[in-house]
Protein backbone atom coordinates (compact mmCIF):
# COMPACT_ATOMS: atom_id res chain seq x y z
CA UNK A 1 0.00 0.00 0.00
CA UNK A 2 1.34 3.07 -0.98
CA UNK A 3 2.22 5.83 1.58
CA UNK A 4 1.41 9.85 2.24
CA UNK A 5 3.25 12.63 3.89
CA UNK A 6 1.03 15.14 5.55
CA UNK A 7 3.37 17.66 6.85
CA UNK A 8 1.36 19.64 9.68
CA UNK A 9 -1.61 17.24 9.30
CA UNK A 10 -2.00 17.10 13.19
CA UNK A 11 -5.07 19.51 12.96
CA UNK A 12 -7.06 22.01 10.92
CA UNK A 13 -6.36 21.67 7.39
CA UNK A 14 -3.69 19.42 6.96
CA UNK A 15 -5.76 17.01 9.81
CA UNK A 16 -8.78 17.44 6.93
CA UNK A 17 -6.35 16.58 4.01
CA UNK A 18 -4.91 13.14 6.00
CA UNK A 19 -8.68 12.44 6.87
CA UNK A 20 -9.55 12.51 3.09
CA UNK A 21 -6.52 10.25 2.41
CA UNK A 22 -7.37 7.74 5.00
CA UNK A 23 -10.86 7.32 3.33
CA UNK A 24 -9.03 6.42 -0.12
CA UNK A 25 -7.13 3.79 2.09
CA UNK A 26 -3.44 5.73 1.90
CA UNK A 27 -1.36 4.77 4.96
CA UNK A 28 -0.83 7.97 6.21
CA UNK A 29 2.64 9.46 8.18
CA UNK A 30 1.79 12.47 9.77
CA UNK A 31 4.66 15.43 10.65
CA UNK A 32 3.69 18.19 13.03
CA UNK A 33 5.75 19.89 15.85
CA UNK A 34 4.07 18.60 18.87
CA UNK A 35 3.68 15.25 20.14
CA UNK A 36 0.47 15.05 22.21
CA UNK A 37 -1.62 16.19 19.34
CA UNK A 38 0.14 13.23 16.55
CA UNK A 39 -0.66 10.76 19.02
CA UNK A 40 -4.54 11.80 19.60
CA UNK A 41 -4.42 12.33 15.16
CA UNK A 42 -2.63 8.81 15.07
CA UNK A 43 -5.53 6.58 17.47
CA UNK A 44 -8.47 8.74 15.40
CA UNK A 45 -7.19 8.14 12.45
CA UNK A 46 -6.76 4.41 12.92
CA UNK A 47 -9.61 3.67 14.62
CA UNK A 48 -12.01 5.12 12.32
CA UNK A 49 -10.11 4.07 8.75
CA UNK A 50 -8.52 0.44 7.91
CA UNK A 51 -4.65 1.94 7.43
CA UNK A 52 -1.46 2.57 8.97
CA UNK A 53 -0.60 5.49 10.85
CA UNK A 54 3.00 6.83 11.37
CA UNK A 55 3.86 9.82 13.45
CA UNK A 56 7.24 11.79 12.98
CA UNK A 57 8.09 14.37 15.51
CA UNK A 58 9.50 17.27 13.90
CA UNK A 59 9.70 21.38 13.44
CA UNK A 60 9.77 22.10 9.79
CA UNK A 61 11.10 25.49 9.78
CA UNK A 62 14.15 24.27 11.32
CA UNK A 63 16.73 23.27 8.43
CA UNK A 64 17.48 19.45 9.66
CA UNK A 65 13.97 18.50 9.33
CA UNK A 66 13.15 17.76 5.99
CA UNK A 67 16.88 15.64 5.70
CA UNK A 68 15.57 13.72 8.95
CA UNK A 69 12.27 12.55 7.34
CA UNK A 70 13.63 11.84 4.27
CA UNK A 71 15.89 9.02 6.08
CA UNK A 72 12.85 7.65 8.38
CA UNK A 73 11.18 6.68 4.85
CA UNK A 74 14.59 5.53 3.38
CA UNK A 75 15.52 3.34 6.25
CA UNK A 76 12.42 1.77 5.98
CA UNK A 77 11.93 1.43 2.25
CA UNK A 78 8.43 2.64 1.83
CA UNK A 79 6.65 3.54 -1.14
CA UNK A 80 5.76 7.24 -0.96
CA UNK A 81 3.00 8.15 -3.47
CA UNK A 82 1.62 11.71 -2.20
CA UNK A 83 3.49 14.42 -0.06
CA UNK A 84 1.07 17.32 1.54
CA UNK A 85 2.87 20.41 2.35
CA UNK A 86 0.20 21.50 4.60
CA UNK A 87 2.51 23.11 7.82
CA UNK A 88 1.69 26.87 8.16
CA UNK A 89 1.71 29.58 10.12
CA UNK A 90 -0.05 32.83 10.22
CA UNK A 91 -2.47 35.47 12.03
CA UNK A 92 -3.84 38.37 12.45
CA UNK A 93 -0.28 39.93 13.89
CA UNK A 94 1.88 40.41 10.88
CA UNK A 95 4.76 42.82 10.02
CA UNK A 96 5.93 45.47 11.35
CA UNK A 97 4.58 44.13 14.45
CA UNK A 98 6.05 40.94 14.87
CA UNK A 99 9.54 40.13 16.24
CA UNK A 100 12.10 39.25 13.11
CA UNK A 101 12.31 35.58 14.40
CA UNK A 102 8.35 35.26 14.07
CA UNK A 103 9.21 36.62 10.75
CA UNK A 104 11.75 34.21 9.94
CA UNK A 105 9.54 30.98 11.35
CA UNK A 106 7.23 32.19 8.98
CA UNK A 107 9.02 32.19 5.79
CA UNK A 108 10.68 28.90 6.69
CA UNK A 109 7.85 27.21 7.50
CA UNK A 110 5.35 28.38 4.53
CA UNK A 111 7.75 28.85 1.84
CA UNK A 112 11.25 26.71 3.04
CA UNK A 113 9.81 23.90 4.08
CA UNK A 114 7.83 23.21 1.16
CA UNK A 115 10.52 23.89 -1.17
CA UNK A 116 12.80 21.16 0.87
CA UNK A 117 10.31 18.73 0.76
CA UNK A 118 9.79 18.61 -2.52
CA UNK A 119 13.32 18.64 -3.30
CA UNK A 120 13.96 16.11 -1.71
CA UNK A 121 10.64 13.63 -2.11
CA UNK A 122 10.74 14.22 -6.02
CA UNK A 123 12.91 11.05 -6.49
CA UNK A 124 10.83 8.74 -4.13
CA UNK A 125 7.91 10.18 -6.01
CA UNK A 126 9.33 9.46 -9.31
CA UNK A 127 9.51 5.60 -8.45
CA UNK A 128 5.78 5.33 -7.68
CA UNK A 129 4.50 7.27 -10.43
CA UNK A 130 1.60 8.38 -10.90
CA UNK A 131 1.85 10.58 -7.84
CA UNK A 132 0.99 13.88 -6.61
CA UNK A 133 2.39 17.07 -4.54
CA UNK A 134 -0.23 18.87 -3.04
CA UNK A 135 1.12 22.63 -1.12
CA UNK A 136 -1.29 24.28 0.67
CA UNK A 137 -1.61 27.88 -0.07
CA UNK A 138 -4.26 30.47 0.12
CA UNK A 139 -6.50 32.71 -1.29
CA UNK A 140 -3.74 35.03 0.74
CA UNK A 141 -1.39 34.05 -2.42
CA UNK A 142 -3.15 35.42 -5.07
CA UNK A 143 -3.02 39.81 -4.13
CA UNK A 144 -1.27 41.38 -1.50
CA UNK A 145 -3.07 41.28 1.91
CA UNK A 146 -1.36 44.36 3.70
CA UNK A 147 -3.06 43.27 7.50
CA UNK A 148 -1.28 39.58 6.73
CA UNK A 149 1.78 41.03 4.53
CA UNK A 150 4.37 37.90 5.44
CA UNK A 151 1.98 35.73 5.32
CA UNK A 152 0.32 36.87 2.08
CA UNK A 153 3.95 36.96 0.48
CA UNK A 154 5.05 33.55 1.47
CA UNK A 155 1.90 32.06 -0.33
CA UNK A 156 2.11 33.33 -3.21
CA UNK A 157 5.56 32.72 -3.23
CA UNK A 158 4.14 29.07 -2.68
CA UNK A 159 1.65 29.64 -5.54
CA UNK A 160 4.20 30.53 -8.04
CA UNK A 161 6.73 27.94 -6.89
CA UNK A 162 3.79 25.19 -7.37
CA UNK A 163 2.95 26.72 -10.97
CA UNK A 164 6.16 26.33 -11.92
CA UNK A 165 7.21 22.83 -10.50
CA UNK A 166 3.92 21.51 -12.19
CA UNK A 167 5.32 22.21 -15.27
CA UNK A 168 8.87 21.04 -14.63
CA UNK A 169 7.86 17.49 -13.79
CA UNK A 170 5.09 16.89 -16.24
CA UNK A 171 6.99 14.68 -18.06
CA UNK A 172 7.73 12.18 -14.19
CA UNK A 173 4.09 12.19 -14.03
CA UNK A 174 4.57 13.93 -10.49
CA UNK A 175 1.25 16.24 -10.59
CA UNK A 176 1.71 19.42 -8.82
CA UNK A 177 -1.52 20.79 -7.11
CA UNK A 178 -1.94 23.67 -5.05
CA UNK A 179 -5.03 24.15 -2.09
CA UNK A 180 -5.89 28.36 -2.12
CA UNK A 181 -8.84 28.29 0.33
CA UNK A 182 -10.60 31.08 1.79
CA UNK A 183 -10.89 31.74 5.45
CA UNK A 184 -11.02 28.41 6.61
CA UNK A 185 -12.49 27.72 10.51
CA UNK A 186 -9.60 26.11 12.37
CA UNK A 187 -9.38 27.44 15.67
CA UNK A 188 -12.28 29.85 17.27
CA UNK A 189 -9.78 32.68 17.05
CA UNK A 190 -10.15 32.85 13.03
CA UNK A 191 -13.82 32.14 12.96
CA UNK A 192 -14.15 35.61 15.47
CA UNK A 193 -11.80 37.64 12.80
CA UNK A 194 -13.50 36.32 9.82
CA UNK A 195 -17.23 37.40 10.92
CA UNK A 196 -15.98 40.68 12.56
CA UNK A 197 -13.21 41.60 9.20
CA UNK A 198 -15.21 40.20 5.88
CA UNK A 199 -19.50 40.00 7.47
CA UNK A 200 -21.89 38.16 5.96
CA UNK A 201 -19.43 36.77 2.80
CA UNK A 202 -16.86 35.94 4.79
CA UNK A 203 -19.18 33.68 6.47
CA UNK A 204 -20.50 32.78 3.48
CA UNK A 205 -17.12 31.96 2.18
CA UNK A 206 -15.87 30.30 5.48
CA UNK A 207 -15.92 26.18 5.34
CA UNK A 208 -14.71 23.68 7.20
CA UNK A 209 -11.28 21.59 7.31
CA UNK A 210 -13.02 18.33 7.20
CA UNK A 211 -14.59 19.68 3.63
CA UNK A 212 -11.47 21.38 2.71
CA UNK A 213 -9.39 18.32 2.74
CA UNK A 214 -11.80 15.95 0.66
CA UNK A 215 -12.38 18.67 -1.83
CA UNK A 216 -8.95 19.38 -1.66
CA UNK A 217 -7.59 15.46 -2.27
CA UNK A 218 -10.45 14.79 -4.71
CA UNK A 219 -9.16 17.24 -6.94
CA UNK A 220 -5.89 16.31 -6.48
CA UNK A 221 -5.78 13.09 -7.92
CA UNK A 222 -7.81 14.54 -10.42
CA UNK A 223 -4.15 16.78 -11.04
CA UNK A 224 -5.99 19.96 -10.88
CA UNK A 225 -3.31 22.91 -10.81
CA UNK A 226 -5.40 25.46 -8.21
CA UNK A 227 -7.77 24.27 -6.13
CA UNK A 228 -10.24 26.53 -4.34
CA UNK A 229 -12.71 25.13 -2.39
CA UNK A 230 -16.32 26.57 -2.38
CA UNK A 231 -18.52 28.92 -4.52
CA UNK A 232 -17.78 32.06 -3.50
CA UNK A 233 -14.13 31.60 -2.82
CA UNK A 234 -13.87 30.29 -6.30
CA UNK A 235 -15.84 33.61 -7.49
CA UNK A 236 -13.32 35.53 -5.23
CA UNK A 237 -10.61 34.06 -6.24
CA UNK A 238 -11.50 35.34 -9.93
CA UNK A 239 -11.80 38.99 -9.00
CA UNK A 240 -8.82 38.81 -6.87
CA UNK A 241 -6.48 37.71 -10.49
CA UNK A 242 -8.86 39.93 -12.39
CA UNK A 243 -8.23 43.45 -10.97
CA UNK A 244 -5.47 45.09 -10.53
CA UNK A 245 -3.44 44.26 -7.53
CA UNK A 246 -2.99 47.83 -6.64
CA UNK A 247 -6.52 48.25 -6.43
CA UNK A 248 -6.82 44.66 -4.62
CA UNK A 249 -4.06 46.17 -1.56
CA UNK A 250 -5.87 49.44 -1.28
CA UNK A 251 -9.46 47.76 -0.50
CA UNK A 252 -8.02 45.26 1.36
CA UNK A 253 -6.31 47.46 3.50
CA UNK A 254 -9.53 49.25 3.85
CA UNK A 255 -11.28 46.52 5.04
CA UNK A 256 -8.11 45.56 7.79
CA UNK A 257 -8.42 49.15 9.31
CA UNK A 258 -11.82 48.52 10.25
CA UNK A 259 -10.91 46.11 13.23
CA UNK B 1 37.26 102.87 26.11
CA UNK B 2 34.91 102.86 23.33
CA UNK B 3 36.68 101.83 20.88
CA UNK B 4 37.47 98.57 22.76
CA UNK B 5 34.49 97.62 23.62
CA UNK B 6 32.89 97.76 20.47
CA UNK B 7 35.96 96.00 19.07
CA UNK B 8 35.37 93.52 22.06
CA UNK B 9 31.22 93.46 21.12
CA UNK B 10 32.46 92.85 17.52
CA UNK B 11 34.72 89.93 18.53
CA UNK B 12 31.98 88.55 20.10
CA UNK B 13 29.21 88.47 17.44
CA UNK B 14 31.93 87.02 14.85
CA UNK B 15 32.58 84.43 17.02
CA UNK B 16 29.18 83.89 18.07
CA UNK B 17 28.81 83.55 14.45
CA UNK B 18 31.75 81.39 13.93
CA UNK B 19 30.37 79.07 16.28
CA UNK B 20 27.29 78.74 14.62
CA UNK B 21 28.61 78.56 11.19
CA UNK B 22 31.29 76.09 12.43
CA UNK B 23 29.28 73.11 13.13
CA UNK B 24 27.25 73.35 10.69
CA UNK B 25 30.21 73.84 8.47
CA UNK B 26 31.53 70.15 10.03
CA UNK B 27 28.54 68.73 9.83
CA UNK B 28 27.49 69.22 6.43
CA UNK B 29 28.69 65.85 5.36
CA UNK B 30 26.62 64.00 7.90
CA UNK B 31 23.89 66.01 7.20
CA UNK B 32 23.86 64.97 4.12
CA UNK B 33 20.86 62.05 3.62
CA UNK B 34 22.33 58.58 3.63
CA UNK B 35 21.21 55.66 1.33
CA UNK B 36 21.66 52.13 2.32
CA UNK B 37 22.21 50.03 -0.93
CA UNK B 38 22.50 46.36 0.41
CA UNK B 39 24.09 44.47 -2.90
CA UNK B 40 25.27 47.76 -4.01
CA UNK B 41 28.76 46.48 -5.16
CA UNK B 42 27.77 45.74 -8.65
CA UNK B 43 25.19 45.11 -11.15
CA UNK B 44 21.55 46.61 -10.67
CA UNK B 45 22.81 47.34 -6.93
CA UNK B 46 25.89 49.73 -8.20
CA UNK B 47 23.31 51.10 -11.00
CA UNK B 48 21.06 52.54 -8.39
CA UNK B 49 24.35 53.94 -6.13
CA UNK B 50 24.89 55.87 -8.57
CA UNK B 51 22.14 57.12 -9.37
CA UNK B 52 21.77 58.26 -5.56
CA UNK B 53 25.42 59.38 -5.88
CA UNK B 54 24.48 61.95 -8.66
CA UNK B 55 21.73 63.25 -6.05
CA UNK B 56 24.35 64.15 -3.29
CA UNK B 57 23.30 60.92 -1.18
CA UNK B 58 25.95 59.80 1.42
CA UNK B 59 25.83 56.19 0.62
CA UNK B 60 26.23 52.79 3.15
CA UNK B 61 26.81 49.74 0.54
CA UNK B 62 26.77 46.14 1.92
CA UNK B 63 28.03 43.53 -0.25
CA UNK B 64 30.04 40.18 0.43
CA UNK B 65 33.00 40.81 -1.05
CA UNK B 66 35.57 43.61 0.57
CA UNK B 67 37.51 43.97 -2.56
CA UNK B 68 34.67 44.68 -5.31
CA UNK B 69 33.02 47.00 -2.43
CA UNK B 70 36.53 49.15 -2.19
CA UNK B 71 36.39 49.47 -5.64
CA UNK B 72 32.77 50.60 -5.76
CA UNK B 73 33.52 53.03 -3.22
CA UNK B 74 37.12 54.48 -4.31
CA UNK B 75 34.81 54.76 -7.84
CA UNK B 76 32.04 56.71 -6.26
CA UNK B 77 33.88 58.75 -3.76
CA UNK B 78 36.44 59.89 -7.10
CA UNK B 79 33.79 61.15 -8.86
CA UNK B 80 30.77 62.64 -6.54
CA UNK B 81 31.22 64.77 -3.60
CA UNK B 82 29.75 62.29 -1.21
CA UNK B 83 30.60 60.15 1.17
CA UNK B 84 30.47 56.20 1.30
CA UNK B 85 30.52 53.93 3.61
CA UNK B 86 31.23 49.73 3.07
CA UNK B 87 30.78 47.10 4.85
CA UNK B 88 31.25 43.42 4.28
CA UNK B 89 28.92 40.71 5.17
CA UNK B 90 26.49 38.30 4.11
CA UNK B 91 22.77 39.19 4.19
CA UNK B 92 21.80 35.83 4.20
CA UNK B 93 22.79 35.23 7.55
CA UNK B 94 20.37 35.78 10.27
CA UNK B 95 22.44 38.30 12.39
CA UNK B 96 22.73 40.38 9.64
CA UNK B 97 19.71 42.96 9.66
CA UNK B 98 19.88 43.84 13.62
CA UNK B 99 23.98 44.18 13.19
CA UNK B 100 23.08 46.48 10.23
CA UNK B 101 20.61 48.26 12.19
CA UNK B 102 22.94 49.05 15.18
CA UNK B 103 25.67 49.90 13.13
CA UNK B 104 23.55 53.15 11.78
CA UNK B 105 21.47 54.12 14.83
CA UNK B 106 24.89 53.67 16.51
CA UNK B 107 26.29 56.43 14.22
CA UNK B 108 23.00 58.41 14.03
CA UNK B 109 23.04 58.12 10.39
CA UNK B 110 19.88 60.37 8.43
CA UNK B 111 18.66 57.45 6.63
CA UNK B 112 16.50 58.63 4.16
CA UNK B 113 16.53 55.45 1.78
CA UNK B 114 16.85 51.88 2.23
CA UNK B 115 17.22 49.55 -1.20
CA UNK B 116 17.43 45.90 -1.34
CA UNK B 117 19.11 45.28 -3.98
CA UNK B 118 20.76 41.81 -2.85
CA UNK B 119 19.69 38.94 -4.60
CA UNK B 120 20.46 35.32 -6.39
CA UNK B 121 19.34 33.48 -9.64
CA UNK B 122 20.09 31.49 -12.24
CA UNK B 123 19.00 29.23 -14.83
CA UNK B 124 17.72 25.51 -14.16
CA UNK B 125 17.61 26.17 -10.82
CA UNK B 126 15.53 24.03 -8.79
CA UNK B 127 15.97 20.46 -9.41
CA UNK B 128 20.14 21.19 -10.49
CA UNK B 129 21.05 23.42 -7.41
CA UNK B 130 22.05 21.64 -3.83
CA UNK B 131 19.05 21.95 -1.29
CA UNK B 132 21.36 24.23 0.14
CA UNK B 133 21.44 26.73 -2.49
CA UNK B 134 17.42 26.87 -2.48
CA UNK B 135 17.71 27.57 1.24
CA UNK B 136 20.44 30.51 0.40
CA UNK B 137 18.29 31.91 -2.23
CA UNK B 138 15.07 32.07 0.11
CA UNK B 139 17.21 33.66 2.83
CA UNK B 140 18.74 36.54 0.45
CA UNK B 141 16.27 37.20 -1.93
CA UNK B 142 12.91 37.33 0.73
CA UNK B 143 14.44 37.44 4.56
CA UNK B 144 17.08 39.74 4.41
CA UNK B 145 14.45 41.97 2.45
CA UNK B 146 11.66 41.81 4.92
CA UNK B 147 14.56 41.75 8.09
CA UNK B 148 16.27 44.95 6.61
CA UNK B 149 12.67 46.97 6.24
CA UNK B 150 12.12 45.92 9.60
CA UNK B 151 14.85 46.28 11.80
CA UNK B 152 15.46 49.96 9.62
CA UNK B 153 11.93 50.95 9.86
CA UNK B 154 12.44 52.85 13.28
CA UNK B 155 15.60 54.40 11.74
CA UNK B 156 13.64 55.37 8.95
CA UNK B 157 10.65 56.75 10.28
CA UNK B 158 12.29 59.05 12.15
CA UNK B 159 14.07 60.88 8.88
CA UNK B 160 10.77 60.65 7.42
CA UNK B 161 9.77 61.35 4.51
CA UNK B 162 11.90 58.41 3.49
CA UNK B 163 11.93 55.59 0.73
CA UNK B 164 12.43 51.88 0.50
CA UNK B 165 13.21 50.73 -2.60
CA UNK B 166 12.86 46.27 -2.97
CA UNK B 167 14.43 45.14 -6.06
CA UNK B 168 11.87 42.33 -7.36
CA UNK B 169 12.13 41.23 -11.20
CA UNK B 170 9.68 41.09 -14.35
CA UNK B 171 9.59 37.04 -12.93
CA UNK B 172 7.70 37.81 -9.67
CA UNK B 173 4.98 38.81 -11.91
CA UNK B 174 3.88 35.27 -13.33
CA UNK B 175 6.11 31.81 -12.66
CA UNK B 176 9.02 31.10 -14.94
CA UNK B 177 9.71 27.04 -14.91
CA UNK B 178 13.39 27.23 -15.11
CA UNK B 179 13.66 29.85 -13.16
CA UNK B 180 11.59 28.36 -10.30
CA UNK B 181 12.91 29.70 -7.01
CA UNK B 182 14.11 32.60 -8.45
CA UNK B 183 10.56 34.04 -9.49
CA UNK B 184 8.83 32.41 -6.29
CA UNK B 185 11.27 34.07 -3.60
CA UNK B 186 10.42 37.46 -6.62
CA UNK B 187 7.04 37.30 -6.58
CA UNK B 188 6.55 37.06 -2.69
CA UNK B 189 9.45 40.72 -2.73
CA UNK B 190 6.37 41.72 -4.97
CA UNK B 191 3.89 40.74 -2.43
CA UNK B 192 5.43 42.33 0.64
CA UNK B 193 6.34 45.46 -1.18
CA UNK B 194 2.71 45.96 -2.20
CA UNK B 195 1.53 45.36 1.74
CA UNK B 196 4.10 47.59 3.22
CA UNK B 197 3.65 50.38 1.08
CA UNK B 198 0.29 50.64 2.73
CA UNK B 199 1.47 49.81 5.86
CA UNK B 200 3.86 52.40 5.96
CA UNK B 201 1.60 55.35 3.73
CA UNK B 202 0.67 56.78 7.18
CA UNK B 203 4.31 57.08 8.45
CA UNK B 204 5.34 58.55 5.33
CA UNK B 205 7.99 56.26 4.07
CA UNK B 206 6.79 55.30 0.38
CA UNK B 207 7.71 51.64 -0.89
CA UNK B 208 8.75 51.16 -4.59
CA UNK B 209 9.75 47.56 -6.19
CA UNK B 210 12.04 47.53 -8.96
CA UNK B 211 10.97 44.70 -11.44
CA UNK B 212 13.27 44.83 -14.70
CA UNK B 213 13.22 42.73 -17.53
CA UNK B 214 16.78 41.52 -18.60
CA UNK B 215 19.32 43.58 -17.40
CA UNK B 216 22.75 43.15 -18.62
CA UNK B 217 24.82 43.09 -15.43
CA UNK B 218 27.19 39.75 -16.88
CA UNK B 219 28.39 38.53 -19.78
CA UNK B 220 26.06 34.89 -19.23
CA UNK B 221 22.66 37.29 -19.14
CA UNK B 222 23.50 38.67 -21.79
CA UNK B 223 24.33 35.24 -23.89
CA UNK B 224 21.35 33.68 -22.03
CA UNK B 225 18.44 36.22 -22.63
CA UNK B 226 19.58 36.16 -26.30
CA UNK B 227 19.36 32.18 -26.57
CA UNK B 228 16.14 32.20 -25.19
CA UNK B 229 14.04 35.63 -25.73
CA UNK B 230 16.07 36.39 -29.28
CA UNK B 231 15.84 39.64 -30.67
CA UNK B 232 13.22 40.55 -28.68
CA UNK B 233 15.39 39.70 -25.29
CA UNK B 234 17.85 42.31 -26.83
CA UNK B 235 15.18 44.85 -27.44
CA UNK B 236 13.93 44.98 -23.89
CA UNK B 237 17.58 44.72 -21.69
CA UNK B 238 18.76 47.19 -20.58
CA UNK B 239 22.34 47.91 -18.97
CA UNK B 240 22.31 48.50 -15.23
CA UNK B 241 23.30 52.07 -14.78
CA UNK B 242 19.88 52.86 -16.76
CA UNK B 243 17.80 50.82 -14.40
CA UNK B 244 19.32 52.35 -11.63
CA UNK B 245 18.54 56.10 -13.04
CA UNK B 246 14.93 55.20 -13.12
CA UNK B 247 14.29 53.55 -10.30
CA UNK B 248 15.85 56.11 -8.18
CA UNK B 249 13.62 58.90 -10.50
CA UNK B 250 10.41 57.21 -10.04
CA UNK B 251 10.92 55.79 -6.27
CA UNK B 252 11.90 59.62 -5.33
CA UNK B 253 8.06 59.97 -6.99
CA UNK B 254 6.60 57.69 -5.04
CA UNK B 255 5.89 55.06 -7.45
CA UNK B 256 5.09 51.89 -6.59
CA UNK B 257 5.64 49.10 -9.51
CA UNK B 258 9.07 50.80 -11.28
CA UNK B 259 9.36 49.03 -14.83
CA UNK B 260 11.84 50.09 -17.09
CA UNK B 261 11.95 51.01 -20.63
CA UNK B 262 9.12 50.58 -23.45
CA UNK B 263 9.35 47.04 -23.93
CA UNK B 264 10.11 45.77 -20.69
CA UNK B 265 6.55 47.93 -19.60
CA UNK B 266 4.67 46.57 -22.04
CA UNK B 267 5.56 42.50 -21.58
CA UNK B 268 4.91 43.17 -18.25
CA UNK B 269 1.23 44.68 -18.56
CA UNK B 270 0.62 41.71 -20.62
CA UNK B 271 2.12 38.82 -18.16
CA UNK B 272 0.17 40.44 -15.89
CA UNK B 273 -3.47 40.53 -18.05
CA UNK B 274 -2.85 36.69 -19.49
CA UNK B 275 -3.83 33.59 -16.94
CA UNK B 276 -1.12 32.42 -15.60
CA UNK B 277 -0.93 29.13 -16.78
CA UNK B 278 -0.30 30.51 -20.60
CA UNK B 279 2.56 32.43 -19.17
CA UNK B 280 4.19 29.39 -17.61
CA UNK B 281 3.43 27.47 -20.54
CA UNK B 282 5.39 30.40 -22.69
CA UNK B 283 8.37 30.77 -20.37
CA UNK B 284 8.39 26.90 -20.10
CA UNK B 285 8.86 26.69 -23.97
CA UNK B 286 11.00 29.61 -24.24
CA UNK B 287 13.07 27.92 -22.11
CA UNK B 288 13.36 24.51 -23.36
CA UNK B 289 14.56 25.80 -26.96
CA UNK B 290 17.62 26.39 -25.13
CA UNK B 291 18.04 23.32 -23.94
CA UNK B 292 17.41 21.74 -27.10
CA UNK B 293 19.79 24.27 -29.03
Amino acid sequence: MNWAIVAGGSKGIGLGIAEALAKRSFNVLIVARNAEDLQHTKTFLEKKYLIQVEVFCGDLSHTETPAQLLEWFTTRHLPVNVLCNAAGLGGSIDFPNLPLEKIRTMIRLNLESAIALSYLFIPLLQQTTPSYILNVSSLAGFAPIPMKNVYAATKSGLISFSRSLKYLLKKDRISVSCLCPGPVFTKPAIEAETRKQMGWIGKQMAIRPDQVGERAVRAMLKRKMIIVPGRWSKLFSCLLRIVPQDYVARILYRFGKKK
Amino acid sequence: MKYLIIQLVLCCSTICAFTEVLPKFNNEDSLRPYALVAGGSKGIGYGIAIALAKRGYNLILIARHWDTLQTAKNNLEAKYHIHVDILSMDLSFDSCATAIAKWCTERNIRLKILCNVAGLGGANDYLSFPLDSLRYMVRLNIESCMALSLTLLPLLEKNAPSYILNVASMAGFAPIPIKNMYSATKSAVVFFSYSLRYQLKDKHISVSCLCPGPVYTKPEIVQDTKAKLGWFGNKMALDPETVGEVAVKKTLNKKLIIVPGTLAKISSSLIRFFPRRWVVNLYGSAGNKKKKG
